[in-house]
Protein backbone atom coordinates (compact mmCIF):
# COMPACT_ATOMS: atom_id res chain seq x y z
CA UNK A 1 0.00 0.00 0.00
CA UNK A 2 3.17 2.10 0.15
CA UNK A 3 3.27 2.32 -3.52
CA UNK A 4 -0.22 3.41 -3.29
CA UNK A 5 -0.20 6.24 -1.85
CA UNK A 6 3.26 7.33 -3.16
CA UNK A 7 1.07 7.59 -6.53
CA UNK A 8 -1.00 9.38 -5.02
CA UNK A 9 1.56 12.09 -3.49
CA UNK A 10 1.31 15.30 -5.15
CA UNK A 11 5.04 15.16 -5.15
CA UNK A 12 4.56 11.70 -7.15
CA UNK A 13 7.47 12.28 -10.05
CA UNK A 14 4.90 10.71 -12.49
CA UNK A 15 1.68 12.62 -10.91
CA UNK A 16 0.70 13.98 -14.34
CA UNK A 17 0.80 10.33 -15.99
CA UNK A 18 -1.42 9.49 -13.00
CA UNK A 19 -3.71 12.20 -13.55
CA UNK A 20 -4.13 11.79 -17.48
CA UNK A 21 -4.47 8.22 -17.11
CA UNK A 22 -7.07 8.80 -14.68
CA UNK A 23 -9.25 11.25 -16.68
CA UNK A 24 -8.87 9.64 -19.62
CA UNK A 25 -10.25 6.34 -17.65
CA UNK A 26 -13.24 8.26 -16.61
CA UNK A 27 -14.03 9.90 -20.20
CA UNK A 28 -13.59 7.24 -22.29
CA UNK A 29 -16.25 5.38 -21.34
CA UNK A 30 -18.73 8.07 -21.30
CA UNK A 31 -18.59 8.55 -25.22
CA UNK A 32 -18.00 4.75 -25.36
CA UNK A 33 -21.52 4.13 -24.29
CA UNK A 34 -23.01 5.33 -26.94
CA UNK A 35 -20.35 3.15 -29.00
CA UNK A 36 -21.66 -0.01 -28.10
CA UNK A 37 -25.47 1.03 -27.49
CA UNK A 38 -25.43 2.39 -31.42
CA UNK A 39 -23.37 -0.98 -32.18
CA UNK A 40 -20.65 0.70 -33.15
CA UNK A 41 -17.82 -1.11 -31.66
CA UNK A 42 -15.93 -1.78 -34.75
CA UNK A 43 -15.89 2.10 -34.83
CA UNK A 44 -14.51 2.15 -31.30
CA UNK A 45 -11.34 -0.11 -32.95
CA UNK A 46 -10.69 2.06 -36.16
CA UNK A 47 -11.50 5.87 -34.53
CA UNK A 48 -8.31 5.38 -32.31
CA UNK A 49 -6.14 3.54 -34.95
CA UNK A 50 -6.74 6.71 -37.99
CA UNK A 51 -6.04 9.07 -34.88
CA UNK A 52 -2.24 7.75 -34.40
CA UNK A 53 -2.12 8.11 -37.91
CA UNK A 54 -2.95 11.30 -37.84
CA UNK A 55 -0.08 11.44 -34.87
CA UNK A 56 2.07 9.64 -37.38
CA UNK A 57 1.39 12.11 -40.32
CA UNK A 58 1.63 15.36 -37.70
CA UNK A 59 5.30 14.15 -36.89
CA UNK A 60 6.31 13.25 -40.27
CA UNK A 61 6.12 16.56 -41.00
CA UNK A 62 8.83 18.77 -40.02
CA UNK A 63 10.82 16.05 -41.74
CA UNK A 64 9.23 16.76 -45.37
CA UNK A 65 9.23 20.20 -44.77
CA UNK A 66 13.09 20.06 -43.68
CA UNK A 67 12.49 21.59 -40.64
CA UNK A 68 15.43 21.18 -38.02
CA UNK A 69 14.74 18.24 -35.24
CA UNK A 70 15.05 20.64 -32.74
CA UNK A 71 12.91 22.90 -33.73
CA UNK A 72 10.52 20.07 -34.92
CA UNK A 73 10.45 18.87 -31.08
CA UNK A 74 9.29 21.90 -29.49
CA UNK A 75 6.48 21.87 -31.30
CA UNK A 76 5.59 18.40 -31.74
CA UNK A 77 3.09 18.13 -29.35
CA UNK A 78 1.33 20.70 -30.99
CA UNK A 79 1.40 18.83 -34.22
CA UNK A 80 0.36 15.93 -32.89
CA UNK A 81 -2.43 17.08 -31.10
CA UNK A 82 -3.38 18.62 -34.59
CA UNK A 83 -2.34 16.04 -36.66
CA UNK A 84 -5.06 13.27 -34.38
CA UNK A 85 -7.80 15.35 -34.20
CA UNK A 86 -8.22 16.49 -37.20
CA UNK A 87 -7.84 13.33 -38.67
CA UNK A 88 -10.48 11.58 -35.65
CA UNK A 89 -13.02 14.41 -36.52
CA UNK A 90 -13.15 13.82 -40.56
CA UNK A 91 -12.73 10.00 -40.16
CA UNK A 92 -15.63 9.78 -37.94
CA UNK A 93 -17.91 12.16 -39.70
CA UNK A 94 -17.12 9.97 -43.14
CA UNK A 95 -17.93 6.60 -41.34
CA UNK A 96 -20.76 7.99 -39.70
CA UNK A 97 -22.09 8.81 -42.60
CA UNK A 98 -21.57 5.56 -44.36
CA UNK A 99 -22.58 3.56 -41.56
CA UNK A 100 -26.01 5.96 -41.66
CA UNK A 101 -26.33 4.54 -45.19
CA UNK A 102 -26.43 1.64 -44.88
CA UNK A 103 -25.55 -0.03 -47.49
CA UNK A 104 -22.77 -2.56 -48.12
CA UNK A 105 -21.08 -4.15 -45.19
CA UNK A 106 -20.27 -1.35 -42.41
CA UNK A 107 -18.13 -3.80 -40.03
CA UNK A 108 -15.89 -4.41 -43.86
CA UNK A 109 -15.47 -0.55 -44.26
CA UNK A 110 -14.54 0.21 -40.31
CA UNK A 111 -12.39 -2.81 -40.62
CA UNK A 112 -10.71 -1.52 -43.88
CA UNK A 113 -9.97 1.83 -42.03
CA UNK A 114 -8.70 0.20 -39.70
CA UNK A 115 -6.26 -1.93 -41.55
CA UNK A 116 -5.24 0.71 -43.69
CA UNK A 117 -4.88 3.26 -41.27
CA UNK A 118 -2.67 0.73 -39.16
CA UNK A 119 -0.40 0.19 -42.23
CA UNK A 120 -0.17 3.93 -43.15
CA UNK A 121 1.52 4.78 -39.84
CA UNK A 122 4.32 2.49 -40.13
CA UNK A 123 5.11 3.46 -43.66
CA UNK A 124 5.10 7.27 -42.85
CA UNK A 125 7.35 6.60 -39.80
CA UNK A 126 9.06 3.96 -41.57
CA UNK A 127 11.12 6.80 -42.93
CA UNK A 128 11.41 8.76 -39.96
CA UNK A 129 13.16 7.89 -36.98
CA UNK A 130 12.60 10.76 -34.19
CA UNK A 131 9.01 9.93 -35.01
CA UNK A 132 9.02 6.75 -34.89
CA UNK A 133 10.69 6.23 -31.72
CA UNK A 134 7.79 9.03 -29.81
CA UNK A 135 5.38 6.85 -31.85
CA UNK A 136 6.34 3.38 -30.63
CA UNK A 137 5.82 5.03 -27.41
CA UNK A 138 2.19 6.39 -28.12
CA UNK A 139 1.51 2.64 -29.61
CA UNK A 140 2.57 0.62 -26.11
CA UNK A 141 0.93 2.96 -23.83
CA UNK A 142 3.91 4.50 -22.67
CA UNK A 143 2.09 7.07 -20.16
CA UNK A 144 4.73 8.23 -18.41
CA UNK A 145 6.10 12.02 -19.76
CA UNK A 146 3.23 13.74 -19.89
CA UNK A 147 4.30 17.76 -19.73
CA UNK A 148 1.87 20.29 -17.52
CA UNK A 149 0.64 21.65 -20.58
CA UNK A 150 -0.39 18.05 -22.02
CA UNK A 151 -2.55 17.47 -18.72
CA UNK A 152 -3.99 20.87 -18.92
CA UNK A 153 -4.83 20.24 -22.71
CA UNK A 154 -6.86 16.71 -22.06
CA UNK A 155 -8.17 17.92 -18.55
CA UNK A 156 -9.86 21.00 -20.96
CA UNK A 157 -10.59 18.65 -23.90
CA UNK A 158 -12.88 15.89 -21.48
CA UNK A 159 -14.51 18.58 -18.97
CA UNK A 160 -15.57 19.82 -22.38
CA UNK A 161 -16.60 16.62 -23.55
CA UNK A 162 -18.58 15.75 -19.97
CA UNK A 163 -20.39 19.48 -19.86
CA UNK A 164 -21.62 18.83 -23.27
CA UNK A 165 -22.61 15.25 -22.58
CA UNK A 166 -24.21 16.47 -19.47
CA UNK A 167 -26.20 19.18 -21.22
CA UNK A 168 -27.02 17.33 -23.96
CA UNK A 169 -27.92 14.05 -22.53
CA UNK A 170 -31.09 13.85 -23.42
CA UNK A 171 -31.02 15.32 -27.14
CA UNK A 172 -28.18 12.30 -27.92
CA UNK A 173 -30.33 9.80 -26.33
CA UNK A 174 -33.13 10.49 -27.77
CA UNK A 175 -31.51 10.41 -31.21
CA UNK A 176 -29.29 6.98 -30.37
CA UNK A 177 -32.69 4.96 -29.12
CA UNK A 178 -35.23 6.51 -31.33
CA UNK A 179 -34.57 9.03 -34.67
CA UNK A 180 -38.23 8.90 -35.93
CA UNK A 181 -39.57 10.12 -32.61
CA UNK A 182 -37.12 12.66 -32.46
CA UNK A 183 -37.61 14.13 -35.91
CA UNK A 184 -41.47 13.94 -35.63
CA UNK A 185 -40.64 16.08 -32.06
CA UNK A 186 -38.63 18.81 -34.56
CA UNK A 187 -35.20 17.66 -33.37
CA UNK A 188 -32.54 17.77 -36.57
CA UNK A 189 -31.40 14.55 -35.77
CA UNK A 190 -28.09 14.93 -38.15
CA UNK A 191 -27.27 17.81 -35.79
CA UNK A 192 -27.37 16.48 -33.40
CA UNK A 193 -25.61 13.28 -34.38
CA UNK A 194 -22.60 15.05 -35.43
CA UNK A 195 -22.12 16.69 -32.05
CA UNK A 196 -22.42 13.13 -30.66
CA UNK A 197 -19.51 12.22 -33.46
CA UNK A 198 -17.52 15.34 -32.89
CA UNK A 199 -17.84 14.61 -28.68
CA UNK A 200 -16.58 10.88 -29.31
CA UNK A 201 -14.13 12.25 -32.09
CA UNK A 202 -12.33 14.85 -29.60
CA UNK A 203 -12.33 12.29 -26.48
CA UNK A 204 -10.69 9.73 -28.80
CA UNK A 205 -8.35 12.21 -30.50
CA UNK A 206 -7.32 13.30 -26.49
CA UNK A 207 -7.16 10.39 -25.36
CA UNK A 208 -5.02 8.38 -28.25
CA UNK A 209 -2.88 11.21 -27.61
CA UNK A 210 -2.10 10.62 -23.72
CA UNK A 211 -2.43 6.79 -23.85
CA UNK A 212 -2.44 5.69 -27.46
CA UNK A 213 -4.53 3.89 -29.88
CA UNK A 214 -4.87 0.55 -27.76
CA UNK A 215 -5.51 1.74 -24.26
CA UNK A 216 -8.36 4.62 -26.06
CA UNK A 217 -10.17 1.50 -26.78
CA UNK A 218 -9.91 -0.58 -23.98
CA UNK A 219 -11.42 2.10 -22.04
CA UNK A 220 -13.90 3.15 -24.75
CA UNK A 221 -15.26 -0.50 -25.05
CA UNK A 222 -14.56 -2.81 -21.74
CA UNK A 223 -16.11 -0.08 -18.82
CA UNK A 224 -19.50 0.02 -20.32
CA UNK A 225 -19.55 -3.63 -21.12
CA UNK A 226 -18.90 -4.38 -18.02
CA UNK A 227 -21.72 -1.47 -16.61
CA UNK A 228 -23.69 -2.85 -18.86
CA UNK A 229 -24.02 -5.90 -17.13
CA UNK A 230 -25.59 -4.10 -13.53
CA UNK A 231 -27.48 -0.78 -15.23
CA UNK A 232 -30.79 -1.06 -14.04
CA UNK A 233 -31.07 2.80 -15.91
CA UNK A 234 -28.97 5.21 -18.53
CA UNK A 235 -28.15 7.24 -15.50
CA UNK A 236 -26.21 4.27 -13.70
CA UNK A 237 -24.88 2.62 -16.64
CA UNK A 238 -23.32 6.00 -17.70
CA UNK A 239 -22.00 6.81 -13.97
CA UNK A 240 -20.88 3.03 -13.36
CA UNK A 241 -19.12 2.60 -16.36
CA UNK A 242 -17.23 5.85 -15.73
CA UNK A 243 -16.61 5.22 -12.02
CA UNK A 244 -15.21 1.75 -13.64
CA UNK A 245 -12.65 3.36 -16.52
CA UNK A 246 -11.49 5.88 -13.88
CA UNK A 247 -10.97 3.26 -10.67
CA UNK A 248 -9.18 0.52 -13.54
CA UNK A 249 -7.15 3.33 -14.71
CA UNK A 250 -5.87 4.39 -11.00
CA UNK A 251 -5.56 0.79 -9.87
CA UNK A 252 -4.03 -0.36 -13.39
CA UNK A 253 -1.30 2.70 -13.08
CA UNK A 254 -0.22 0.87 -9.61
CA UNK A 255 0.24 -2.51 -10.47
CA UNK A 256 1.78 -1.05 -12.86
CA UNK A 257 4.23 1.18 -10.80
CA UNK A 258 4.30 -1.53 -8.10
CA UNK A 259 5.77 -4.53 -10.74
CA UNK A 260 7.44 -2.01 -13.70
CA UNK A 261 4.84 -3.10 -15.59
CA UNK A 262 3.92 -1.03 -18.84
CA UNK A 263 0.84 1.30 -17.87
CA UNK A 264 -1.50 1.34 -20.69
CA UNK A 265 -1.41 -2.39 -21.34
CA UNK A 266 -1.44 -3.00 -16.90
CA UNK A 267 -4.56 -0.58 -17.37
CA UNK A 268 -6.57 -2.99 -20.04
CA UNK A 269 -5.19 -6.03 -18.64
CA UNK A 270 -7.03 -5.00 -15.58
CA UNK A 271 -10.04 -4.12 -17.24
CA UNK A 272 -10.31 -7.50 -19.02
CA UNK A 273 -9.91 -8.73 -15.67
CA UNK A 274 -12.60 -6.55 -14.33
CA UNK A 275 -15.14 -7.71 -16.96
CA UNK A 276 -14.51 -11.49 -16.89
CA UNK A 277 -15.14 -11.27 -12.79
CA UNK A 278 -18.19 -9.16 -13.53
CA UNK A 279 -20.03 -11.67 -16.24
CA UNK A 280 -18.79 -14.54 -13.58
CA UNK A 281 -20.69 -12.54 -10.95
CA UNK A 282 -23.73 -11.94 -13.16
CA UNK A 283 -24.04 -15.29 -14.61
CA UNK A 284 -24.31 -16.64 -11.06
CA UNK A 285 -27.06 -14.68 -10.13
CA UNK A 286 -28.59 -15.30 -13.52
CA UNK A 287 -28.59 -18.91 -12.27
CA UNK A 288 -29.83 -18.07 -8.81
CA UNK A 289 -32.78 -15.93 -10.28
CA UNK A 290 -33.47 -17.40 -13.82
CA UNK A 291 -35.20 -14.88 -15.97
CA UNK A 292 -34.62 -13.84 -19.14
CA UNK A 293 -32.43 -11.17 -20.22
CA UNK A 294 -33.03 -9.71 -23.24
CA UNK A 295 -31.24 -6.56 -22.91
CA UNK A 296 -27.87 -8.35 -22.27
CA UNK A 297 -25.48 -7.64 -24.83
CA UNK A 298 -22.60 -10.30 -23.25
CA UNK A 299 -25.47 -13.07 -24.28
CA UNK A 300 -26.01 -12.14 -27.58
CA UNK B 1 -68.09 20.55 -38.84
CA UNK B 2 -64.50 19.38 -38.33
CA UNK B 3 -61.91 20.98 -40.18
CA UNK B 4 -59.07 19.10 -41.70
CA UNK B 5 -55.69 18.86 -39.93
CA UNK B 6 -53.82 16.31 -43.10
CA UNK B 7 -54.64 17.20 -46.63
CA UNK B 8 -52.61 15.31 -49.12
CA UNK B 9 -53.18 16.29 -53.40
CA UNK B 10 -52.08 13.78 -55.69
CA UNK B 11 -49.35 12.44 -53.48
CA UNK B 12 -46.78 10.35 -55.22
CA UNK B 13 -44.43 8.69 -51.90
CA UNK B 14 -41.87 6.04 -52.59
CA UNK B 15 -37.90 5.80 -52.25
CA UNK B 16 -35.20 7.72 -54.02
CA UNK B 17 -37.72 9.28 -56.43
CA UNK B 18 -38.89 5.81 -57.87
CA UNK B 19 -42.86 5.78 -56.37
CA UNK B 20 -44.51 2.91 -55.24
CA UNK B 21 -47.66 4.48 -54.56
CA UNK B 22 -49.21 7.76 -56.70
CA UNK B 23 -52.17 9.50 -57.16
CA UNK B 24 -53.66 9.49 -53.27
CA UNK B 25 -56.28 12.25 -52.60
CA UNK B 26 -57.75 12.24 -48.93
CA UNK B 27 -58.60 14.68 -46.15
CA UNK B 28 -57.93 13.63 -41.72
CA UNK B 29 -60.34 15.64 -40.25
CA UNK B 30 -59.50 16.89 -36.87
CA UNK B 31 -61.17 14.42 -34.01
CA UNK B 32 -61.72 12.04 -36.70
CA UNK B 33 -60.53 8.41 -35.95
CA UNK B 34 -58.68 7.01 -39.52
CA UNK B 35 -57.22 3.33 -40.60
CA UNK B 36 -54.56 2.73 -42.91
CA UNK B 37 -55.33 -0.50 -44.45
CA UNK B 38 -53.40 -2.76 -46.39
CA UNK B 39 -51.44 -5.95 -46.97
CA UNK B 40 -47.30 -6.13 -46.62
CA UNK B 41 -45.52 -4.06 -48.76
CA UNK B 42 -48.27 -2.02 -50.07
CA UNK B 43 -47.09 1.34 -48.91
CA UNK B 44 -48.61 1.71 -45.39
CA UNK B 45 -45.18 2.54 -43.48
CA UNK B 46 -43.97 4.76 -46.52
CA UNK B 47 -47.25 6.93 -46.62
CA UNK B 48 -46.75 7.20 -42.39
CA UNK B 49 -43.50 8.14 -42.95
CA UNK B 50 -44.36 10.39 -45.26
CA UNK B 51 -47.13 11.94 -43.25
CA UNK B 52 -44.91 12.14 -40.63
CA UNK B 53 -41.98 14.55 -42.43
CA UNK B 54 -39.79 11.31 -42.12
CA UNK B 55 -39.58 10.55 -46.13
CA UNK B 56 -39.91 13.33 -48.38
CA UNK B 57 -42.98 12.68 -51.04
CA UNK B 58 -42.00 11.99 -54.06
CA UNK B 59 -44.72 14.92 -55.59
CA UNK B 60 -47.58 16.10 -54.91
CA UNK B 61 -48.91 18.30 -52.21
CA UNK B 62 -48.90 17.65 -48.52
CA UNK B 63 -50.70 20.19 -46.31
CA UNK B 64 -50.28 19.49 -42.16
CA UNK B 65 -52.33 21.82 -39.75
CA UNK B 66 -54.08 24.92 -40.32
CA UNK B 67 -52.72 28.88 -40.87
CA UNK B 68 -49.44 27.60 -40.48
CA UNK B 69 -49.24 25.58 -37.36
CA UNK B 70 -48.07 22.66 -37.47
CA UNK B 71 -49.67 20.00 -35.54
CA UNK B 72 -47.78 17.71 -32.35
CA UNK B 73 -47.47 14.02 -33.81
CA UNK B 74 -48.01 11.58 -31.10
CA UNK B 75 -45.72 8.58 -32.94
CA UNK B 76 -46.35 4.86 -31.53
CA UNK B 77 -44.10 2.82 -33.61
CA UNK B 78 -43.69 -0.82 -33.74
CA UNK B 79 -42.28 -1.65 -30.11
CA UNK B 80 -40.34 -4.75 -31.67
CA UNK B 81 -38.22 -1.99 -33.06
CA UNK B 82 -36.40 -0.90 -30.31
CA UNK B 83 -32.64 -2.17 -29.70
CA UNK B 84 -32.83 -4.05 -26.28
CA UNK B 85 -29.52 -2.82 -25.05
CA UNK B 86 -30.60 0.22 -23.77
CA UNK B 87 -31.39 -0.04 -19.77
CA UNK B 88 -34.17 1.83 -20.33
CA UNK B 89 -36.85 2.06 -17.99
CA UNK B 90 -40.50 2.35 -19.04
CA UNK B 91 -40.64 5.45 -17.67
CA UNK B 92 -37.36 7.00 -19.27
CA UNK B 93 -38.85 5.89 -22.60
CA UNK B 94 -42.05 7.62 -21.73
CA UNK B 95 -40.49 10.40 -20.62
CA UNK B 96 -39.08 10.95 -24.12
CA UNK B 97 -42.33 12.19 -25.39
CA UNK B 98 -41.41 15.80 -23.01
CA UNK B 99 -38.59 16.34 -24.93
CA UNK B 100 -40.24 18.24 -27.71
CA UNK B 101 -41.37 21.43 -24.88
CA UNK B 102 -37.93 20.97 -23.21
CA UNK B 103 -35.52 23.10 -24.81
CA UNK B 104 -31.61 21.34 -25.98
CA UNK B 105 -29.38 22.10 -22.65
CA UNK B 106 -32.57 22.22 -20.50
CA UNK B 107 -34.17 19.27 -18.14
CA UNK B 108 -37.68 18.21 -17.73
CA UNK B 109 -38.95 19.75 -14.93
CA UNK B 110 -40.93 18.15 -11.80
CA UNK B 111 -44.16 19.31 -13.60
CA UNK B 112 -43.04 17.22 -17.23
CA UNK B 113 -42.03 14.61 -15.31
CA UNK B 114 -45.22 14.57 -13.46
CA UNK B 115 -47.35 14.91 -16.15
CA UNK B 116 -45.66 12.05 -17.86
CA UNK B 117 -46.67 9.85 -14.79
CA UNK B 118 -50.41 10.77 -15.13
CA UNK B 119 -49.94 9.86 -18.95
CA UNK B 120 -48.14 6.19 -17.68
CA UNK B 121 -51.50 6.08 -15.24
CA UNK B 122 -53.71 6.29 -18.27
CA UNK B 123 -52.52 4.12 -20.40
CA UNK B 124 -51.99 1.88 -16.88
CA UNK B 125 -48.10 1.56 -17.64
CA UNK B 126 -47.64 2.84 -14.30
CA UNK B 127 -47.14 -0.44 -12.52
CA UNK B 128 -44.23 -1.93 -14.41
CA UNK B 129 -42.95 2.00 -15.28
CA UNK B 130 -39.80 1.34 -13.50
CA UNK B 131 -39.17 -1.75 -14.86
CA UNK B 132 -36.50 -2.17 -18.25
CA UNK B 133 -38.57 -1.49 -20.77
CA UNK B 134 -36.41 -4.13 -22.80
CA UNK B 135 -37.78 -6.72 -20.37
CA UNK B 136 -41.52 -5.80 -20.86
CA UNK B 137 -44.16 -7.81 -23.03
CA UNK B 138 -45.36 -6.19 -26.19
CA UNK B 139 -48.48 -5.32 -24.30
CA UNK B 140 -47.04 -3.59 -21.82
CA UNK B 141 -44.36 -1.72 -24.43
CA UNK B 142 -47.32 -0.52 -26.29
CA UNK B 143 -48.70 0.99 -23.53
CA UNK B 144 -45.74 3.04 -22.57
CA UNK B 145 -45.07 4.09 -26.16
CA UNK B 146 -48.58 5.48 -26.06
CA UNK B 147 -48.47 7.42 -22.80
CA UNK B 148 -44.98 8.41 -24.24
CA UNK B 149 -47.09 9.98 -27.72
CA UNK B 150 -49.58 11.35 -24.70
CA UNK B 151 -47.07 13.06 -23.16
CA UNK B 152 -46.49 15.50 -26.25
CA UNK B 153 -49.52 16.66 -25.98
CA UNK B 154 -50.17 15.36 -29.61
CA UNK B 155 -52.89 17.22 -31.88
CA UNK B 156 -52.65 13.61 -33.66
CA UNK B 157 -52.21 10.05 -32.56
CA UNK B 158 -50.43 8.02 -34.93
CA UNK B 159 -49.76 4.01 -34.44
CA UNK B 160 -48.01 2.20 -36.83
CA UNK B 161 -49.65 -1.05 -36.04
CA UNK B 162 -49.50 -1.13 -32.35
CA UNK B 163 -51.00 -4.74 -32.22
CA UNK B 164 -48.37 -6.80 -34.36
CA UNK B 165 -46.89 -9.02 -31.98
CA UNK B 166 -49.23 -8.35 -29.26
CA UNK B 167 -51.68 -11.12 -27.91
CA UNK B 168 -55.61 -11.49 -28.48
CA UNK B 169 -56.57 -9.85 -25.43
CA UNK B 170 -53.68 -7.12 -25.16
CA UNK B 171 -55.03 -6.10 -28.53
CA UNK B 172 -58.71 -5.47 -27.57
CA UNK B 173 -57.77 -4.05 -24.80
CA UNK B 174 -55.23 -1.51 -26.32
CA UNK B 175 -57.93 -0.91 -29.23
CA UNK B 176 -60.68 0.15 -26.61
CA UNK B 177 -58.12 2.31 -24.71
CA UNK B 178 -57.40 3.89 -27.91
CA UNK B 179 -60.93 4.39 -28.53
CA UNK B 180 -61.95 5.62 -25.43
CA UNK B 181 -58.85 8.33 -25.33
CA UNK B 182 -60.10 9.54 -29.02
CA UNK B 183 -63.52 10.30 -28.00
CA UNK B 184 -63.06 11.37 -24.52
CA UNK B 185 -60.47 13.68 -25.30
CA UNK B 186 -61.63 14.60 -29.47
CA UNK B 187 -57.91 13.28 -30.50
CA UNK B 188 -57.39 13.05 -33.82
CA UNK B 189 -55.91 8.93 -34.41
CA UNK B 190 -54.41 7.49 -37.21
CA UNK B 191 -54.08 4.18 -36.89
CA UNK B 192 -52.22 1.94 -39.71
CA UNK B 193 -52.95 -1.99 -39.54
CA UNK B 194 -54.10 -4.75 -41.17
CA UNK B 195 -56.81 -6.04 -38.97
CA UNK B 196 -59.86 -5.98 -40.05
CA UNK B 197 -61.78 -6.59 -37.36
CA UNK B 198 -60.58 -3.86 -34.87
CA UNK B 199 -61.00 -1.26 -37.88
CA UNK B 200 -64.49 -2.16 -38.36
CA UNK B 201 -65.53 -1.66 -35.01
CA UNK B 202 -63.10 1.62 -34.29
CA UNK B 203 -62.63 3.47 -37.33
CA UNK B 204 -64.77 5.96 -38.81
CA UNK B 205 -62.56 6.68 -42.03
CA UNK B 206 -60.30 4.22 -44.02
CA UNK B 207 -57.79 4.32 -46.31
CA UNK B 208 -57.08 0.90 -48.23
CA UNK B 209 -53.87 0.34 -50.07
CA UNK B 210 -54.01 -2.28 -52.75
CA UNK B 211 -52.63 -3.09 -55.75
CA UNK B 212 -50.94 0.35 -56.18
CA UNK B 213 -54.66 2.09 -55.90
CA UNK B 214 -55.73 3.93 -52.76
CA UNK B 215 -59.72 3.37 -51.48
CA UNK B 216 -61.07 5.76 -49.51
CA UNK B 217 -64.29 5.85 -47.35
CA UNK B 218 -66.10 5.03 -44.24
CA UNK B 219 -66.40 1.49 -42.89
CA UNK B 220 -69.71 1.24 -44.60
CA UNK B 221 -68.27 2.73 -48.10
CA UNK B 222 -65.66 0.34 -48.34
CA UNK B 223 -66.50 -3.12 -46.63
CA UNK B 224 -68.59 -4.33 -49.32
CA UNK B 225 -69.24 -7.57 -50.74
CA UNK B 226 -68.02 -6.31 -54.39
CA UNK B 227 -64.73 -4.80 -52.30
CA UNK B 228 -64.06 -7.62 -49.82
CA UNK B 229 -64.50 -10.14 -53.23
CA UNK B 230 -61.83 -8.10 -55.23
CA UNK B 231 -59.39 -7.29 -52.40
CA UNK B 232 -59.32 -11.12 -51.46
CA UNK B 233 -59.91 -12.41 -54.54
CA UNK B 234 -62.25 -14.30 -52.91
CA UNK B 235 -65.98 -14.83 -53.00
CA UNK B 236 -68.15 -13.18 -50.45
CA UNK B 237 -71.28 -14.62 -49.56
Amino acid sequence: MESFKEILSPDFLLRNSVYTSVLVGFACPLVGVFLVLRRLVFMGVALPQISSTGVAVALSLPVWLGLTVNSAEEHAHTLAFIGSTVFTLVAILILALLVRRGRGSAEGRLGTAYVVATALSILLLSKNRVAEAGWLDLLKGEIITISNFDLGLTAISLAFVLVVLGLFNKELLLVSFDRAMAATLGKNVLAWDAVLYLLIGLTVSVAVLSVGPLIAFGFLLIPPLTAHLFARNMKWFVILASLIGGVSSLLGFWLAYQWDWPVGPSDVVLLGVVYALAFGVKKIFSLRQPKLNRGSFASR
Amino acid sequence: MNTSLITLENLAIGYDGQAVLSGISLTIARGSFTAILGANGTGKSTLLKTLLGLQPPVSGKIQIGADGVKPIFGYVPQAIQFDPLYPLTGFDVALMGAFGRVGAGCFPSRAEKDFVRECLHATTADEFAQKKFSQLSGGQKQRVLIARALATKPDLLVLDEPTAGVDVAATHSLLEFISQIHKERNLTVLLVTHDLPLVKKHAQQIVWLHNGTVLCGTVAELFTPENMSEIFEMEVG
